[in-house]
Protein backbone atom coordinates (compact mmCIF):
# COMPACT_ATOMS: atom_id res chain seq x y z
CA UNK A 1 0.00 0.00 0.00
CA UNK A 2 1.28 3.46 -0.86
CA UNK A 3 0.34 6.89 0.56
CA UNK A 4 -2.28 7.62 -2.11
CA UNK A 5 -4.09 4.36 -1.45
CA UNK A 6 -3.89 4.91 2.28
CA UNK A 7 -5.37 8.41 2.00
CA UNK A 8 -8.15 7.22 -0.25
CA UNK A 9 -9.26 4.67 2.34
CA UNK A 10 -8.75 7.02 5.25
CA UNK A 11 -12.28 8.54 5.55
CA UNK A 12 -13.82 5.09 5.99
CA UNK A 13 -11.13 3.73 8.24
CA UNK A 14 -10.97 6.69 10.62
CA UNK A 15 -13.73 5.42 12.86
CA UNK A 16 -13.23 1.73 12.37
CA UNK A 17 -10.56 -0.92 12.64
CA UNK A 18 -7.63 -0.68 10.24
CA UNK A 19 -6.69 -3.41 7.87
CA UNK A 20 -3.30 -5.14 8.21
CA UNK A 21 -2.20 -3.33 5.03
CA UNK A 22 -3.05 0.03 6.51
CA UNK A 23 -1.29 -0.83 9.75
CA UNK A 24 1.78 -1.91 7.87
CA UNK A 25 1.81 1.31 5.90
CA UNK A 26 1.43 3.40 9.02
CA UNK A 27 4.37 1.67 10.65
CA UNK A 28 6.55 2.37 7.65
CA UNK A 29 5.37 5.89 6.68
CA UNK A 30 6.00 8.74 9.11
CA UNK A 31 4.03 11.25 6.96
CA UNK A 32 0.84 9.18 6.97
CA UNK A 33 1.32 8.33 10.61
CA UNK A 34 1.69 12.05 11.37
CA UNK A 35 -1.40 12.85 9.30
CA UNK A 36 -3.46 10.30 11.18
CA UNK A 37 -2.23 11.59 14.55
CA UNK A 38 -3.16 15.15 13.57
CA UNK A 39 -6.63 14.16 12.39
CA UNK A 40 -7.24 12.23 15.60
CA UNK A 41 -5.98 15.21 17.59
CA UNK A 42 -8.34 17.60 15.76
CA UNK A 43 -11.32 15.29 16.28
CA UNK A 44 -10.52 14.91 19.97
CA UNK A 45 -9.92 18.60 20.54
CA UNK A 46 -13.20 19.50 18.85
CA UNK A 47 -14.95 18.57 22.08
CA UNK A 48 -13.23 21.49 23.77
CA UNK A 49 -15.08 23.84 21.42
CA UNK A 50 -18.33 23.01 23.12
CA UNK A 51 -18.17 25.99 25.45
CA UNK A 52 -21.48 27.62 26.18
CA UNK A 53 -21.87 31.30 25.52
CA UNK A 54 -24.53 33.73 26.52
CA UNK A 55 -26.65 35.60 23.96
CA UNK A 56 -27.28 39.28 24.63
CA UNK A 57 -30.50 40.27 26.47
CA UNK A 58 -31.84 41.80 23.26
CA UNK A 59 -32.59 38.28 21.97
CA UNK A 60 -35.12 37.59 24.71
CA UNK A 61 -36.56 41.11 24.55
CA UNK A 62 -37.17 40.84 20.81
CA UNK A 63 -38.44 37.30 21.15
CA UNK A 64 -40.86 38.17 23.92
CA UNK A 65 -42.20 41.16 22.01
CA UNK A 66 -42.73 38.94 18.96
CA UNK A 67 -44.45 36.23 21.04
CA UNK A 68 -46.82 38.86 22.42
CA UNK A 69 -47.51 40.27 18.98
CA UNK A 70 -48.36 36.79 17.73
CA UNK A 71 -50.57 36.13 20.75
CA UNK A 72 -48.52 33.15 21.93
CA UNK A 73 -47.97 34.84 25.27
CA UNK A 74 -51.47 35.43 26.49
CA UNK A 75 -50.93 36.96 29.91
CA UNK A 76 -49.47 40.26 31.00
CA UNK A 77 -45.81 40.34 31.83
CA UNK A 78 -45.07 39.58 35.46
CA UNK A 79 -43.18 42.22 37.38
CA UNK A 80 -39.66 41.13 38.22
CA UNK A 81 -37.73 42.07 41.30
CA UNK A 82 -34.11 41.87 40.26
CA UNK A 83 -32.64 45.41 40.13
CA UNK A 84 -34.42 47.43 42.75
CA UNK A 85 -32.69 50.65 41.70
CA UNK A 86 -34.09 50.51 38.19
CA UNK A 87 -37.50 49.60 39.48
CA UNK A 88 -37.57 52.50 41.91
CA UNK A 89 -36.38 54.93 39.27
CA UNK A 90 -39.46 54.26 37.13
CA UNK A 91 -41.77 52.85 39.73
CA UNK A 92 -43.80 56.04 39.96
CA UNK A 93 -45.33 55.38 36.54
CA UNK A 94 -47.34 52.36 37.61
CA UNK A 95 -48.94 53.84 40.75
CA UNK A 96 -49.93 56.91 38.76
CA UNK A 97 -51.53 54.75 36.07
CA UNK A 98 -53.17 52.61 38.75
CA UNK A 99 -54.44 55.73 40.54
CA UNK A 100 -56.00 56.96 37.32
CA UNK A 101 -57.61 53.57 36.92
CA UNK A 102 -59.01 53.68 40.45
CA UNK A 103 -60.25 57.25 40.05
CA UNK A 104 -61.95 56.32 36.81
CA UNK A 105 -63.51 53.29 38.47
CA UNK A 106 -64.76 55.24 41.49
CA UNK A 107 -66.28 57.91 39.32
CA UNK A 108 -67.89 55.41 37.03
CA UNK A 109 -69.36 53.17 39.69
CA UNK A 110 -70.19 55.85 42.28
CA UNK A 111 -73.61 54.82 43.68
CA UNK A 112 -76.37 57.31 43.15
CA UNK A 113 -78.44 58.47 46.13
CA UNK A 114 -81.49 56.37 47.01
CA UNK A 115 -84.55 57.55 45.18
CA UNK A 116 -82.49 59.61 42.84
CA UNK A 117 -83.55 58.44 39.44
CA UNK A 118 -81.97 61.31 37.60
CA UNK A 119 -79.35 60.26 35.14
CA UNK A 120 -75.88 61.42 35.98
CA UNK A 121 -75.47 62.94 32.57
CA UNK A 122 -74.97 66.41 33.91
CA UNK A 123 -72.23 65.39 36.28
CA UNK A 124 -68.68 65.71 35.20
CA UNK A 125 -68.11 61.96 35.39
CA UNK A 126 -64.51 61.79 34.34
CA UNK A 127 -61.52 63.91 35.00
CA UNK A 128 -60.98 63.68 31.29
CA UNK A 129 -58.86 66.70 30.51
CA UNK A 130 -56.54 66.67 33.53
CA UNK A 131 -56.05 62.92 33.16
CA UNK A 132 -55.14 63.28 29.52
CA UNK A 133 -52.54 65.87 30.22
CA UNK A 134 -51.05 63.78 33.07
CA UNK A 135 -50.98 60.67 30.90
CA UNK A 136 -49.15 62.48 28.12
CA UNK A 137 -46.24 63.16 30.46
CA UNK A 138 -46.23 59.56 31.64
CA UNK A 139 -46.41 58.32 28.09
CA UNK A 140 -43.37 60.28 27.09
CA UNK A 141 -41.51 58.90 30.15
CA UNK A 142 -42.47 55.39 29.17
CA UNK A 143 -41.31 55.93 25.60
CA UNK A 144 -38.01 57.26 26.95
CA UNK A 145 -37.65 54.04 28.95
CA UNK A 146 -38.02 51.89 25.84
CA UNK A 147 -36.20 54.24 23.45
CA UNK A 148 -32.97 52.24 23.46
CA UNK A 149 -34.65 49.05 22.26
CA UNK A 150 -34.79 47.81 18.67
CA UNK A 151 -36.80 50.15 16.39
CA UNK A 152 -39.46 47.51 15.69
CA UNK A 153 -40.07 47.09 19.41
CA UNK A 154 -40.22 50.84 20.03
CA UNK A 155 -42.70 51.13 17.16
CA UNK A 156 -44.78 48.34 18.70
CA UNK A 157 -44.87 50.16 22.04
CA UNK A 158 -45.81 53.42 20.30
CA UNK A 159 -48.57 51.65 18.41
CA UNK A 160 -49.97 49.90 21.49
CA UNK A 161 -49.86 53.12 23.48
CA UNK A 162 -51.64 55.07 20.73
CA UNK A 163 -54.29 52.38 20.60
CA UNK A 164 -54.85 52.47 24.35
CA UNK A 165 -55.06 56.28 24.29
CA UNK A 166 -57.48 56.16 21.36
CA UNK A 167 -59.72 53.77 23.32
CA UNK A 168 -59.57 56.06 26.35
CA UNK A 169 -60.49 59.12 24.27
CA UNK A 170 -63.35 57.28 22.53
CA UNK A 171 -64.72 55.97 25.81
CA UNK A 172 -64.49 59.40 27.46
CA UNK A 173 -66.21 61.04 24.53
CA UNK A 174 -68.93 58.45 24.60
CA UNK A 175 -69.40 58.86 28.36
CA UNK A 176 -69.72 62.60 28.05
CA UNK A 177 -72.71 61.99 25.82
CA UNK A 178 -74.13 59.21 27.94
CA UNK A 179 -72.57 58.79 31.40
CA UNK A 180 -74.72 55.70 32.07
CA UNK A 181 -73.41 53.79 29.08
CA UNK A 182 -72.14 50.61 30.69
CA UNK A 183 -70.32 49.48 27.56
CA UNK A 184 -68.28 52.71 27.44
CA UNK A 185 -67.57 52.45 31.16
CA UNK A 186 -66.17 48.97 30.67
CA UNK A 187 -64.21 50.09 27.62
CA UNK A 188 -62.61 52.87 29.60
CA UNK A 189 -61.62 50.53 32.43
CA UNK A 190 -60.18 48.05 29.92
CA UNK A 191 -58.21 50.79 28.17
CA UNK A 192 -56.67 51.96 31.44
CA UNK A 193 -55.81 48.37 32.33
CA UNK A 194 -54.20 47.90 28.93
CA UNK A 195 -52.13 51.00 29.48
CA UNK A 196 -51.09 49.89 32.92
CA UNK A 197 -49.99 46.58 31.46
CA UNK A 198 -47.87 48.42 28.90
CA UNK A 199 -46.13 50.32 31.68
CA UNK A 200 -45.48 47.07 33.52
CA UNK A 201 -44.08 45.48 30.39
CA UNK A 202 -41.78 48.41 29.66
CA UNK A 203 -40.39 48.34 33.19
CA UNK A 204 -40.12 44.58 33.32
CA UNK A 205 -37.96 44.46 30.21
CA UNK A 206 -35.90 47.39 31.41
CA UNK A 207 -34.97 45.27 34.41
CA UNK A 208 -33.76 42.51 32.12
CA UNK A 209 -31.63 44.94 30.16
CA UNK A 210 -29.73 45.94 33.27
CA UNK B 1 -17.41 28.47 31.64
CA UNK B 2 -18.99 25.05 31.92
CA UNK B 3 -18.41 22.60 29.15
CA UNK B 4 -20.76 19.88 28.03
CA UNK B 5 -19.34 17.22 25.81
CA UNK B 6 -22.01 15.55 23.74
CA UNK B 7 -21.78 11.81 23.69
CA UNK B 8 -24.03 8.95 22.76
CA UNK B 9 -26.39 9.83 25.59
CA UNK B 10 -25.97 13.56 25.70
CA UNK B 11 -25.75 14.38 22.01
CA UNK B 12 -27.94 17.21 21.02
CA UNK B 13 -29.00 17.76 24.59
CA UNK B 14 -29.42 21.49 24.96
CA UNK B 15 -30.24 21.48 28.61
CA UNK B 16 -27.84 23.03 31.09
CA UNK B 17 -29.97 21.77 33.92
CA UNK B 18 -33.48 20.46 33.95
CA UNK B 19 -34.33 22.41 37.07
CA UNK B 20 -32.15 25.47 37.59
CA UNK B 21 -31.28 26.26 41.15
CA UNK B 22 -33.82 28.42 42.84
CA UNK B 23 -36.42 27.98 40.14
CA UNK B 24 -39.76 26.50 41.02
CA UNK B 25 -40.74 25.20 37.60
CA UNK B 26 -39.57 21.95 36.07
CA UNK B 27 -39.09 21.76 32.32
CA UNK B 28 -42.14 19.54 31.87
CA UNK B 29 -44.30 21.92 33.90
CA UNK B 30 -43.00 24.88 31.93
CA UNK B 31 -43.83 23.18 28.63
CA UNK B 32 -47.41 22.60 29.76
CA UNK B 33 -47.74 26.17 31.01
CA UNK B 34 -46.25 27.58 27.81
CA UNK B 35 -48.96 25.73 25.88
CA UNK B 36 -51.43 27.87 27.84
CA UNK B 37 -49.57 31.07 26.95
CA UNK B 38 -47.94 31.56 30.35
CA UNK B 39 -45.21 34.25 29.95
CA UNK B 40 -43.15 32.94 32.85
CA UNK B 41 -43.02 29.49 31.27
CA UNK B 42 -41.74 30.85 27.96
CA UNK B 43 -39.09 32.84 29.76
CA UNK B 44 -38.09 29.81 31.83
CA UNK B 45 -37.70 27.61 28.75
CA UNK B 46 -35.75 30.29 26.94
CA UNK B 47 -33.30 30.83 29.77
CA UNK B 48 -32.92 27.08 30.28
CA UNK B 49 -31.83 26.46 26.69
CA UNK B 50 -30.58 29.80 25.36
CA UNK B 51 -26.87 29.18 25.85
CA UNK B 52 -26.82 25.85 24.05
CA UNK B 53 -28.91 27.14 21.16
CA UNK B 54 -26.89 30.32 20.84
CA UNK B 55 -23.57 28.49 21.08
CA UNK B 56 -24.67 26.04 18.40
CA UNK B 57 -25.71 28.89 16.10
CA UNK B 58 -22.47 30.73 16.80
CA UNK B 59 -20.31 27.71 16.00
CA UNK B 60 -22.18 27.02 12.79
CA UNK B 61 -22.13 30.62 11.53
CA UNK B 62 -19.02 32.07 13.17
CA UNK B 63 -20.86 35.38 13.50
CA UNK B 64 -22.41 36.75 16.71
CA UNK B 65 -25.07 38.92 15.05
CA UNK B 66 -26.25 36.06 12.83
CA UNK B 67 -26.13 33.68 15.79
CA UNK B 68 -28.40 35.96 17.83
CA UNK B 69 -30.89 36.35 15.00
CA UNK B 70 -30.91 32.59 14.46
CA UNK B 71 -31.33 31.92 18.17
CA UNK B 72 -34.39 34.14 18.20
CA UNK B 73 -35.74 32.44 15.08
CA UNK B 74 -35.15 28.94 16.51
CA UNK B 75 -37.02 29.76 19.73
CA UNK B 76 -39.78 31.48 17.82
CA UNK B 77 -40.32 28.39 15.69
CA UNK B 78 -40.19 26.22 18.77
CA UNK B 79 -42.76 28.27 20.67
CA UNK B 80 -45.04 28.44 17.65
CA UNK B 81 -45.10 24.65 17.58
CA UNK B 82 -44.98 23.99 21.29
CA UNK B 83 -48.65 23.01 21.39
CA UNK B 84 -47.78 20.05 19.14
CA UNK B 85 -45.06 18.80 21.48
CA UNK B 86 -46.22 15.54 22.98
CA UNK B 87 -43.11 14.56 24.86
CA UNK B 88 -42.28 11.46 22.82
CA UNK B 89 -38.80 12.85 22.32
CA UNK B 90 -36.74 14.95 24.67
CA UNK B 91 -37.63 18.60 24.42
CA UNK B 92 -33.96 19.54 24.18
CA UNK B 93 -33.40 17.13 21.29
CA UNK B 94 -36.40 18.61 19.53
CA UNK B 95 -35.08 22.13 20.04
CA UNK B 96 -31.57 21.15 18.97
CA UNK B 97 -32.82 19.63 15.73
CA UNK B 98 -34.95 22.70 15.09
CA UNK B 99 -32.00 25.01 15.71
CA UNK B 100 -29.80 23.09 13.29
CA UNK B 101 -32.55 23.27 10.67
CA UNK B 102 -32.93 27.03 11.19
CA UNK B 103 -29.20 27.53 10.65
CA UNK B 104 -29.14 25.28 7.58
CA UNK B 105 -32.15 27.08 6.16
CA UNK B 106 -30.38 30.39 6.65
CA UNK B 107 -27.23 29.12 4.92
CA UNK B 108 -29.33 27.96 2.00
CA UNK B 109 -31.13 31.31 1.84
CA UNK B 110 -27.81 33.10 1.65
CA UNK B 111 -26.71 30.75 -1.10
CA UNK B 112 -23.94 29.31 1.05
CA UNK B 113 -23.16 25.62 0.60
CA UNK B 114 -24.55 23.36 3.29
CA UNK B 115 -22.58 20.47 1.87
CA UNK B 116 -19.02 21.48 1.01
CA UNK B 117 -18.12 22.27 -2.55
CA UNK B 118 -15.10 20.22 -3.50
CA UNK B 119 -12.01 22.26 -3.96
CA UNK B 120 -10.55 20.75 -7.09
CA UNK B 121 -7.50 22.95 -6.80
CA UNK B 122 -6.49 20.83 -3.84
CA UNK B 123 -6.54 17.74 -6.02
CA UNK B 124 -8.85 15.53 -4.04
CA UNK B 125 -8.48 12.75 -6.54
CA UNK B 126 -4.75 12.84 -6.25
CA UNK B 127 -4.65 12.86 -2.50
CA UNK B 128 -2.71 15.81 -1.22
CA UNK B 129 -3.22 15.51 2.50
CA UNK B 130 0.21 14.04 3.03
CA UNK B 131 2.53 16.58 1.55
CA UNK B 132 6.05 15.35 1.28
CA UNK B 133 8.26 18.32 1.72
CA UNK B 134 11.89 17.29 1.93
CA UNK B 135 13.63 19.03 4.71
CA UNK B 136 10.41 20.29 6.35
CA UNK B 137 10.02 19.25 9.96
CA UNK B 138 7.24 16.68 10.31
CA UNK B 139 6.03 18.09 13.60
CA UNK B 140 2.66 16.93 14.88
CA UNK B 141 -0.07 19.29 15.94
CA UNK B 142 -0.56 17.77 19.37
CA UNK B 143 1.06 19.91 22.03
CA UNK B 144 1.50 22.93 19.81
CA UNK B 145 -2.13 23.94 19.20
CA UNK B 146 -4.48 25.29 21.83
CA UNK B 147 -8.24 25.53 21.88
CA UNK B 148 -8.31 29.14 20.77
CA UNK B 149 -6.23 28.40 17.70
CA UNK B 150 -8.50 25.51 16.84
CA UNK B 151 -11.59 27.70 17.25
CA UNK B 152 -10.07 30.33 14.98
CA UNK B 153 -9.29 27.72 12.36
CA UNK B 154 -12.86 26.36 12.53
CA UNK B 155 -14.14 29.90 12.00
CA UNK B 156 -11.96 30.12 8.90
CA UNK B 157 -13.41 26.93 7.41
CA UNK B 158 -15.67 27.42 4.39
CA UNK B 159 -19.33 27.23 5.54
CA UNK B 160 -20.01 23.77 4.12
CA UNK B 161 -17.01 22.20 5.82
CA UNK B 162 -17.79 24.02 9.04
CA UNK B 163 -21.34 22.67 9.10
CA UNK B 164 -20.28 19.04 8.80
CA UNK B 165 -17.37 19.42 11.22
CA UNK B 166 -19.44 21.18 13.89
CA UNK B 167 -22.33 18.76 13.61
CA UNK B 168 -20.12 15.66 13.83
CA UNK B 169 -17.07 16.50 15.89
CA UNK B 170 -18.48 19.19 18.17
CA UNK B 171 -22.19 18.42 18.48
CA UNK B 172 -21.83 14.65 18.25
CA UNK B 173 -24.22 13.84 15.42
CA UNK B 174 -23.73 10.53 13.56
CA UNK B 175 -23.21 10.47 9.81
CA UNK B 176 -26.68 9.06 9.13
CA UNK B 177 -28.23 11.95 11.08
CA UNK B 178 -26.10 14.53 9.29
CA UNK B 179 -27.03 12.98 5.95
CA UNK B 180 -30.69 13.39 6.84
CA UNK B 181 -30.26 16.94 8.14
CA UNK B 182 -28.25 18.38 5.29
CA UNK B 183 -29.63 16.19 2.53
CA UNK B 184 -26.60 14.22 1.41
CA UNK B 185 -25.49 10.58 1.46
CA UNK B 186 -23.78 9.00 4.46
CA UNK B 187 -20.70 8.42 2.35
CA UNK B 188 -20.66 12.06 1.37
CA UNK B 189 -20.93 13.12 4.99
CA UNK B 190 -17.93 10.93 5.91
CA UNK B 191 -15.92 12.16 2.98
CA UNK B 192 -16.69 15.82 3.67
CA UNK B 193 -15.87 15.47 7.35
CA UNK B 194 -12.52 14.01 6.39
CA UNK B 195 -11.87 16.92 4.04
CA UNK B 196 -12.92 19.39 6.71
CA UNK B 197 -10.37 17.89 9.12
CA UNK B 198 -7.70 17.95 6.43
CA UNK B 199 -8.52 21.59 5.75
CA UNK B 200 -8.30 22.35 9.47
CA UNK B 201 -4.94 20.65 9.63
CA UNK B 202 -3.67 22.83 6.80
CA UNK B 203 -4.95 25.96 8.49
CA UNK B 204 -3.43 25.01 11.83
CA UNK B 205 -0.07 24.11 10.33
CA UNK B 206 0.00 27.33 8.33
CA UNK B 207 -0.88 29.28 11.43
CA UNK B 208 1.87 27.57 13.39
CA UNK B 209 4.41 28.17 10.63
CA UNK B 210 3.42 31.84 10.50
CA UNK B 211 3.91 32.20 14.22
CA UNK B 212 7.26 30.43 14.08
CA UNK B 213 8.37 32.78 11.30
CA UNK B 214 7.62 35.80 13.46
CA UNK B 215 9.85 34.59 16.27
Amino acid sequence: MNCLQFEKELPDSLEGARTPEQQAHLSACSACSSLLADLDFIATQASSLNDLQEPSPRVWNSLEAQLRREGLIRQPARPTLHNPFWRWRNAWIVPVAAALLVVAGIKLYQPTKAGDNQPIAKQNVLPARPARSAISTEDSEMMKTVASRPPAQVAAYRNDLDQANAFIRDAQESLRNDPNDIYSQQLLMDAYEQKQMLYHLAMDQSDDEQ
Amino acid sequence: MRRIRPNAAGKGDLTDAKRPQGNKLSEAEAIEKAKQGDPEAFEFLYHLHKRRVYSLCLRMTGNTASAEDLTQEAFLQLFRKISTFRGESAFSTWLHRMSVNVVLMQLRKKGLPVVPIDETAEGDEEGTAVRKEPGAPDERLAGSIDRLQLQRAVDELPPGYRTIFVLHDVEGYEHNEIAELVGCSIGNSKSQLHKARIKLRELLRANRAEKAGKR
